[in-house]
């Protein structure tokens, strides 16, 4: 880890600008009889350097936003630490508060709420620089006639409502008010997924264009690779509010270490058609952040998944199937039970969770599984249907727990240009991912 | 086409910071032309507009002070008590200058256009009345004039922001445009707007429109001042007599003998436009005169409960959480209040105090409604101020430190405003009417007699709906069920213009979003 940290800090000269620690962000769950928390943003650590644009990937759900708006200090961090520029933001309050806000801005997502449809175009990009009293009237008016042609838009659009523009041009509009107050770091969350394919471009290069120009350092919050790799020089994937792996974008691109990245990299087309990556569809859905896997984030995902050594001769369909089994398991634990149901649990005639005999034949129909798993399978069933789901989850995992079910990975690092994975696989007793990847998707 | 007359666009863009002044300076005319009518229209009208102008001022005034003055008591007694001062010589300078603006001699006043008098030798022309025309004929011209006029001048204000528009604003379009041209095709919300002028003319120029005043009619019927001359026919002479004595032989008791029903004479030459009371007093000046303290306390209860309503909305969808769940809480616990008891307990402990005898006890009465109303229009806005409050704007302001209070001011009141004037203009016709009722119920509630007030005259007439006296009764309560459609109308129409779906023709959308609001 320090090795790492060392190398962030020589390597092309840039210094840290904003550094992460141990973010978390939870949700709710507070209160004796709260719901546990949503743990949108689960103790994430990492470092953005002066000048680059660090991208942020994952679906939507990572938590991927939420970890941008605690930034720019729109959410209050749960637990860990932001230092900008070494100085930790999430304690500052008031007017110090006000004062760092100008150093960090936000560019929204949807075009069409992230601009007041009352305000003409120049109150609005005028309004950052009232609000922190930036001259004189006469001075901001000037600011905002300047901005308004820095992107790209014309002097009599100053007196136009929101409502007169395209959405390519409402979100100049929003760039221009994010840099009214020159601030040094802006977080853009998914600044063009909302527009045309014709016109993001036109953004992207936009923003390139006022990074050069303004020394900005900017984190690019997006769903979609393709926008990452063209414009971020790092990199971050995230899933279930989990830093799944981190690295410079070409690296991370060419040589993902991490099955999750793998796995979304091999979903978008490549320019080299000979390099045999198959394509990989992961099973199910992820799981709900309020009751995340106790291991790995991705592990009821995992298409490389660490499975016991006891199991080691299982085939992979007899994995897959076990998985699949112990998600529709997952899903009836979340269920609450209404007082109808309770009442016929009690007198015997519960029958709501009889559909499980469905999800087994449809999944172990036709497969050879050894009578370990089909007695585990069995008993679980059996449990499902008596109304106890929860006794039934448990029983499957510690029957089929591996090393990615029981205990989180770390970060760390995998290449000496400083890319880090977040998998169990990275250690040396275990074979790593590409290999398993590689051989689970040939047996197919 | 509005590039031609609009000289903001011809050039570029000045960056001089330019005042409405200064474009005015640059291309005179339209303000000119639209000064010079508005100024005709104003000194036509100059003693009745500074007169209504006073008397709204002078509510305000009495209602901030006396606000104020409650809230100030429950820490110090000797500053409630300074601040009652200030409100009582503010009061009675106000007074004065209405008085003297009474001086100011208007056109369509009833020393113009006068409509009583007397036929010397019982027939033939009329010795008083405008032209010598029948009284009736003089008093339904001074009417129409006085409505015309107060039409022309709500157009010709109207028209100023057209102007404006057109000539003077930078913006070449606004939101607020789309608003104002889908109500000019609303015909609904126009017949609303045409029925709160007319009230609100009443209210304004009241004093005018009656075929009598109330201080002669009603409030001093025996005083010198209050003698009119009438033609006796027994005694084939001119004679004078006390308003009050000819009221007394006027009434409309619901017999067939006496009895003055609309559009009729009394006994004494008086036009009775409405009939008369009971007490023989006449109805349409009754009515008018009511008309303006109705307008003034339903104003005031209204316009605080907008206030309270609107701004703690926008408390609650900001800062949610526990601060909603405390707004929630005391508006519950006012709702579960019966408001009738309330007013009933505040009337007792103040009747005879100053504060229970602003506006003829009209002023408490505004404020136990104010708030009281509250907690229904906070509960219509709340919702769309949580949706506001989730826009991305609003975060985008949060992001650059804007203050709580200019964030909901800037990007959420402007969003709720046409919710709250909806359900403000719905529940003002609630309002009116409980007023009405509570004059009804009369005991000490309502607005003290003899002021005129729209309910004591339905109460009055309450026993004589089925006889010849109808009109007491009816009248207004038929003005007041067409006040509160109007009012009603007015909210349909702002509803449907300040909604974006409801010109695009796509029906579904058209629903959904007016089941939202
Ligand atoms: S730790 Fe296990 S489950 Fe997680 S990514 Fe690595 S192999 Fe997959």
């Amino acid at each position: 880890m320090s090795k790492v940290t060392e190398r962030t800090q020589t390597e092309g000269g840039r210094e840290t600008l904003v550094s992460v620690e141990n973010l978390k962000k939870y949700y709710g769950g507070e209160g004796m009889f709260a719901d546990p928390p949503v743990k949108a943003v689960d103790d994430v650590s990492f470092e953005i350097r002066r000048g680059e644009t660090f991208g942020l990937v994952g679906e939507s759900g990572s938590g991927k936003s939420t970890l941008g708006r605690t930034l720019v200090q729109l959410e209050r961090a749960t637990e860990g630490r932001v230092l900008f520029d070494g100085r930790d933001v999430t304690t500052l309050s008031g007017d110090e508060l006000k004062q760092w806000r100008r150093n960090a801005q936000m560019v929204f997502q949807d075009p069409e709420s992230s601009l007041n449809d009352r305000m003409t175009i120049g109150e609005i990009i005028m309004e950052p620089l009232s609000a922190h009293g930036w001259k004189t009237k006469q001075d901001r008016r000037e600011r905002a006639l300047e901005l308004l042609s820095e992107v790209g838009l014309q002097e009599e659009h100053y007196y136009r409502y929101p409502h007169q523009f395209s959405g390519g041009q409402r979100q100049r509009i929003g760039i221009a008010r994010a840099l009214a107050l020159e601030p040094e770091f802006v977080v853009l969350d998914e600044p063009v997924s909302a527009l045309d394919v014709s016109v993001q471009a036109k953004i992207i290069t936009l923003l390139e264009d006022l990074q050069a120009e303004f020394d900005l350092t900017y984190l690019f919050i997006a769903h979609d690779l393709s926008v990452i790799r063209h414009i971020c020089d790092r990199v971050a994937v995230m899933y279930l509010g989990k830093i799944m792996e981190l690295g410079e974008t070409g690296e991370l691109f060419e040589s993902p270490a991490n099955p999750y990245t793998q796995s979304l990299l091999s979903a978008i087309p490549r320019p080299d058609p000979t390099a045999d990556r198959q394509r990989i569809t992961l099973p199910g859905t992820p799981p709900s952040p309020r009751d995340p896997p106790v291991g790995c984030q991705f592990s009821t995902r995992c298409p490389a998944k660490i499975y016991p050594e006891e199991y080691d001769d299982l085939s992979d369909d007899v994995w897959d199937a076990i998985e699949r089994f112990r998600e529709v398991v997952r899903e009836r634990s979340r269920q609450e039970l209404g007082l109808v149901d309770q009442a016929r649990l009690r007198l015997g005639l519960f029958s709501k969770y009889d559909d499980i005999d469905e999800a087994v034949a449809d999944l172990f129909g036709g497969l050879d599984a050894p009578e370990a798993v089909t007695d585990a399978i069995e008993s679980a069933r059996e449990q499902v249907k008596a109304g106890n789901p929860d006794a039934a989850r448990e029983a499957l995992f510690d029957e089929f727990n591996g090393i990615c079910d029981r205990e989180r990975p770390v970060l760390q690092g995998v290449s000496d240009s400083g890319q880090q994975s977040y998998c169990h696989r990275h250690a040396p007793e275990y074979e790593p991912p590409e290999t398993v990847l590689q051989r689970r998707s040939d047996d197919e | 086409m509005a590039s031609s007359t609009n000289t903001q666009n011809a050039e570029p863009l000045r960056r001089d910071d330019s005042t409405v002044l200064s474009r005015i300076a640059d291309n005179p005319w339209p303000a000119a032309r639209w000064v010079a009518v508005m100024g005709v229209l104003v000194l036509l009208e100059l003693g009745a507009l500074l007169g209504g102008f006073l008397n709204v001022v002078e509510a305000l005034l009495i209602a901030v002070t006396g606000l104020a003055e409650v809230t100030v008591g429950l820490v110090s007694s000797s500053l409630a008590a300074g601040i009652l001062g200030f409100q009582q010589s503010a009061a009675s300078t106000l007074s004065g200058l209405r008085a003297d603006t009474e001086g100011i001699p208007t056109l369509l006043s009833r020393d113009v256009i006068p409509n009583q008098g007397y036929q010397p030798g019982g027939t033939g022309a009329w010795e008083g009345p405008f032209l010598g025309l029948e009284p009736a004929y003089a008093w339904a011209l001074r009417l129409v004039l006085v409505l015309a006029y107060a039409l022309v001048l709500s157009y010709w204000l109207f028209r100023g922001w057209l102007v404006f528009r057109e000539h003077y604003r930078q913006m070449e379009w606004s939101p607020t445009d789309d608003v104002v041209d889908k109500l000019r095709t609303h015909r609904w919300g126009q017949f609303g707007i045409v029925i709160l002028v007319l009230f609100l003319t009443m209210g304004l120029f009241g004093p005018a429109m009656g075929p009598t005043t109330v201080e002669q009619n009603i409030l001093s019927p025996y005083t010198e001042d209050s003698r009119i001359e009438y033609y006796n026919a027994e005694s084939g002479s001119v004679e004078t007599v006390f308003a009050g004595e000819a009221n007394f032989n006027a009434k409309s008791i619901g017999s067939q003998d006496s009895n003055v029903g609309p559009m009729t004479y009394d006994d004494y030459g008086r036009f009775h436009p409405f009939g008369t009371l009971t007490n023989g007093r006449d109805l349409f000046t009754f009515m008018m005169g009511g008309a303006r303290i109705s307008l003034i306390v339903t104003g005031i209860a209204i316009g605080l409960g907008t206030l309270l309503a609107g701004g703690l909305a926008m408390v609650s969808a900001f800062y949610r959480g526990s601060i909603d769940l405390g707004v929630l809480t005391l508006a519950d616990g006012i709702v579960s209040v019966p408001r009738l008891l309330l007013l009933i307990m505040v009337s007792a402990v103040f009747a005879n105090t100053w504060l229970g005898n602003i506006l003829d006890g009209g002023f408490l009465l505004a404020v136990v409604f104010g708030l009281t109303i509250w907690p229904f229009l906070w509960r219509a806005v709340r919702g769309p101020a949580l949706q506001v409050a989730q826009e991305a704007w609003v975060d985008a302001a949060k992001s650059f430190g804007q203050q709580p209070s200019i964030i909901m001011r800037k990007h959420m009141f402007p969003y709720i405003m046409g919710y709250l004037l909806i359900y403000a203009s719905m529940s003002a016709g609630g309002i009116i009417i409980s007023l009405s009722a509570l004059s009804f119920l009369g005991n000490g509630l309502g607005i003290s007699p003899p002021t005129p007030a729209w309910g004591r005259a339905v109460s009055l007439g309450q026993g004589l709906v089925s006889g010849p006296s109808w009109h007491i009764s009816f009248i207004p309560g038929a003005m007041i069920v067409l006040l509160v459609t109007g009012m009603n109308a007015f909210g349909d129409g702002i509803r449907d213009a300040i909604d974006p779906e409801s010109d695009t023709g796509e029906g579904g959308e058209t629903t959904a979003a007016g089941g939202g609001g």
